[in-house]
């Protein structure tokens, strides 16, 4: 296991901006910043009432390595985007990093072009964040093993 | 690779549960979800084909303890165990950070229970890890069925690395041994945590991280949610 990172709050906040910037010039509903295991970095906007956050990161996270795997069976070097289009709603999944990838939920008030184009700024500015995260500190000055006492069930039947 | 998320205040950890087919990881993650109070869980997401077998995974996230005020959230996985779905199950295992091994307890299963475990060290190399370095656990299940091999069998076939790890018998379908597992795989994360923690303590001086990571509450007596 890699040393664990800390998203701390100055990180979160230039995620959380980079995200509102992007939603503001994209016009597109919701965006999603994840690693490609479906960890939930940072999130802005909304989604439809009935989708649950953690769901549709894991699910991203899954139909993204997918296509990429895909992708290579075919001969591409790699997989730096992935468009669902549905009826009302539709999907833009984009390579940030290695690491990362960033998911666009928009409507009918955008185009795939415009939330393609602005994805592609945002992915740069995204990934000088994480890049800096990737290098922080550790997290021994949060926790101490007597934190972590009194933890042996986690969960009860 | 699990993170720590300052804005939200979360650890979130994934953890997958790997096997051959049909030896029961899917029932072991319904069985959570069926038990687990509406609170702490989230939806049980199965991508399964049309006759119920795992396609891609089953998805389960839950939220536990409260460490230093952090949230513990674990995001539960299972993989698809027929053997022809292996390029799925390397994707399945990325950024993984513990393994519950759910081994069938049939004697006419034994065959399928090494091929499987190899398979999942296999995988794990091509992801740049190997069951030295992550924790795992083990179970065995379907311990109602007849014809069962002995545990202590079951232990010389898959748990005879120079670490042994815990093991569990299990009959994941009335819920027999699947609290246990659940709980000593997360346990095993957050004693790495713990030890990850400590590790970093040398390598980091205390002032520096301290003034870097501002607005962190440092009260002690975490809160314990329980269903």
């Amino acid at each position: 296991m890699q040393t664990m990172p800390i998203l701390t709050i100055q990180a979160s906040e230039k995620l959380l901006c980079a995200l509102e910037d992007f939603l503001e010039k994209s016009e597109a509903n919701f965006a999603l910043i994840l690693d490609r295991g479906g960890i939930i970095l940072s999130q802005h906007g909304t989604l439809p009432a009935t989708a649950d956050t953690n769901v549709v990161s894991a699910l991203s996270a899954g139909c993204f390595a997918a296509t990429r795997e895909l992708a290579m069976r075919i001969g591409e070097t790699d997989c730096s985007a992935l468009y669902q289009q549905g009826a009302n709603n539709h999907i833009f999944i984009s390579a940030i990093d290695t690491e990362h990838i960033l998911v666009t939920v928009f409507g009918k008030q955008t185009t795939v072009g415009l939330v393609k184009f602005y994805s592609a700024r945002a992915t740069k500015r995204i990934a000088a964040v994480l890049q800096d995260m990737q290098s922080g500190p550790g997290i021994g000055s949060l926790f101490s093993k007597e934190d972590l006492n009194g933890t042996e069930d986690l969960f009860v039947r | 690779m699990s993170i720590i998320n300052y804005a939200n205040k979360e650890i979130q950890f994934k953890i997958v549960y790997y096997g051959p087919a049909l030896c029961g990881k899917t029932t072991n993650l319904a069985y959570i979800h069926s038990q687990v109070d509406e609170r702490n869980k989230g939806e049980l997401v199965s991508l399964a084909t049309a006759a119920d077998r795992t396609l891609f995974f089953d998805f389960l996230p839950l939220n536990a303890v409260v460490i230093k005020g952090f949230k513990t959230k674990f995001q539960l996985y299972t993989v698809p165990g027929q053997v022809i779905y292996n390029a799925t199950r390397q994707l399945v295992l990325r950024s993984v950070d513990g393994l519950v091994f759910v081994a069938d307890s049939q004697w006419d299963k034994m065959e399928e229970n090494l091929e499987s475990f190899q398979n999942l060290q296999d995988n794990l190399v091509r992801q740049g890890m190997s069951l030295d370095s992550i924790p795992y656990v083990l179970q065995y299940n379907k311990r109602d069925m007849p014809n069962l091999a002995p545990v202590h069998y079951l232990e010389y076939l898959l748990n005879n690395r120079g670490r042994r790890v815990n093991s569990f018998v299990g009959v994941a379908t009335t819920g027999q041994g699947v609290f246990a597992t659940l709980n000593a795989i997360s346990r095993l994360l957050l004693q790495r945590f713990a030890r990850e923690a400590e590790e970093s303590v040398l390598k980091h001086q205390r002032p520096a991280a301290t003034t870097a990571l501002t607005g962190v509450t440092t009260s002690p007596a975490p809160a314990t949610l329980r269903r």
